[in-house]
């Protein structure tokens, strides 16, 4: 089988043209393969026989005289439905068929519109994590890429999401802390681009907040219905005004009776009415006082049996 | 209108309840860094260090317009956006000086930035005439003509720098609701 290509690329002997190399899925394709004689060395005086090969499969065109001594076959397919696909143009020679020409054609969709674009704003890096719901495949190569703006700087790009994944971290670099921010997911490939709905946040009102965490508990003993506990706050959010509540139960029982209105950094809580000579699990969050943003997790669980 | 007639404004508030958090974190950080210039060394009282800081042109920046009696509030804004601008400079000293906590001196050199350009937002939101203060004799960075020098240095920029946070979070409070 011998390939009439000329070596660097150009194609001296023939040439494929398409109308674009990736087209919506179902639409037409067109394309054309010119084999001019004089320059197929072999192929001198005669008239060249064209003929297609989408992958493995024939398909035909219509061929006529291209001017000169140009042969040209025209194909159409009118509802191209593979994602991808190797258009082969081929030429009759000493009884042989020889490949002269080769387009590749993919198809798809646009982009897909992101939705759900939600972010966190982590406290121990100040990195702005941002996930979104990247929509349809579009069954091409798309670039996404997060966007971000402030008010005093045009958008940049934030951050790009890795292995097609649709998340990424904005560097705390990139952020206005405590200022209005404008966040976008922006999707693009051949057929087109696409963006998400813009979030307009301050990065500090979607601070995740570290859990606090419960020093010590015990029980205040003349009235043993009563324990004391002392709590502080992350280390993270030692600048921050909260807003905690703590809950408690015994082990055994599915319902928490929450105690809320807990503000300040650090200090003490006190809980009566308790059962005495009962275990208790006790857990407190925060969240910021300004009522913005989300709640801690609450804190790692405490066990204290009150006296009997 | 006057940033003192704002007082009342609800995002007005919203900017200083903000901001003020955003002053006790960089108040955080600065503290947390001249703990490690003590620990490193040695160097933790300004008191001992009255004769060496003589040499050294060190950024002081003044907020004269933050003190009462003469309490200017868009004067002081701007005092403070560039006291700001000239700390997140003179930072690069204290930047060299400890390369092992590079990470806290770049945030707090973003920090810094950004509460600068909050406070720029806030006074052009309110439309108020920003009012660009000379910047006295910040110049380059003061060039340590010792190691010794350099430490005394980054000691005198952070202690100053937590004076200048204390003045601008006490302005900050005063109109604070």
């Amino acid at each position: 089988l011998l390939l009439l290509l000329r070596l660097g690329g150009t194609l001296g002997c023939a040439s494929v043209e398409v109308g674009s190399p990736v087209v919506p899925l179902g639409s037409a394709v067109t394309a054309s393969c010119s084999v001019r004689s004089r320059l197929c060395r072999g192929l001198q005086g005669g008239r060249a026989r064209i003929s297609w090969m989408l992958d493995n499969e024939t398909v035909a065109g219509s061929q006529g005289c291209g001017g000169g001594d140009t042969e040209v076959s025209n194909l159409t397919l009118p509802q191209f439905n593979r994602t991808q696909a190797k258009l082969w143009c081929w030429v009759e020679w000493n009884g042989t068929k020889q490949r002269v020409g080769l387009a590749e054609i993919r198809a798809g969709y646009p982009p897909a519109k992101p939705s759900n674009l939600s972010c966190l704003l982590n406290l121990s890096d100040y990195g702005l994590t941002c996930r979104w719901q990247p929509g349809a495949d579009s069954l091409l190569p798309t670039s996404v890429v997060l966007k971000c703006s402030t008010s005093r700087a045009p958008a940049v790009t934030g951050c790009t999401p890795q292995g097609g994944r649709s998340h990424c971290t904005v560097p705390r670099r990139l952020l206005q802390l405590y200022g209005q921010m404008e966040i976008w997911v922006a999707a693009s490939n051949a057929l087109g681009t696409a963006e998400s709905e813009r979030l307009r946040l301050d990065p500090m009102d979607v601070a995740q907040l570290e859990p606090p965490a419960l020093r010590s508990i015990q029980s205040v003993p003349p009235q043993t219905d009563c324990v004391t506990l002392a709590w502080a706050v992350a280390p993270s959010s030692a600048h921050m005004e909260l807003w905690c509540e703590l809950r408690y139960r015994p082990p055994e029982d599915p319902n928490w009776v929450l105690v809320t209105g807990i503000v300040g950094q650090a200090g003490t809580a006190q809980c009566c009415g308790l059962l005495f000579g009962t275990p208790y699990l006790f857990q407190m969050r925060c969240r910021r006082h300004s009522a913005r943003g989300h709640w801690s997790e609450w804190s790692a669980a405490r066990n204290h049996t009150t006296h009997e | 209108a006057p940033l003192a007639e704002l007082s009342g404004d609800q995002d007005f508030q919203l900017f200083l309840h903000k901001n003020l958090e955003f002053t006790r974190k960089i108040k955080g950080d600065v503290a947390a860094l001249q703990r490690v210039v003590c620990d490193t060394f040695q160097l933790c009282k300004e008191e001992e260090l009255l004769l060496v800081q003589q040499d050294l042109r060190i950024t002081q920046v003044a907020l004269e317009q933050c003190h009462r009696p003469g309490f200017q509030a868009e004067a002081c804004f701007s005092q403070i956006r560039d006291g700001l601008h000239a700390y997140h400079s003179s930072l690069a000293a204290v930047l060299e000086l400890l390369p092992s906590h590079a990470g806290l001196v770049e945030t707090l050199q973003l920090d810094a930035a950004n509460l600068s350009s909050n406070i720029q937002q806030q006074m052009e939101d309110l439309g108020l005439a920003t009012v660009t203060f000379p910047a006295e004799d910040r110049g380059p960075l003061p060039a340590f003509s010792s190691r010794f020098q350099h430490q005394v240095g980054g000691f005198l920029i952070l202690a100053n720098f937590q004076r200048f946070l204390e003045t601008a979070y006490r302005a900050l409070r005063h109109l604070a609701r």
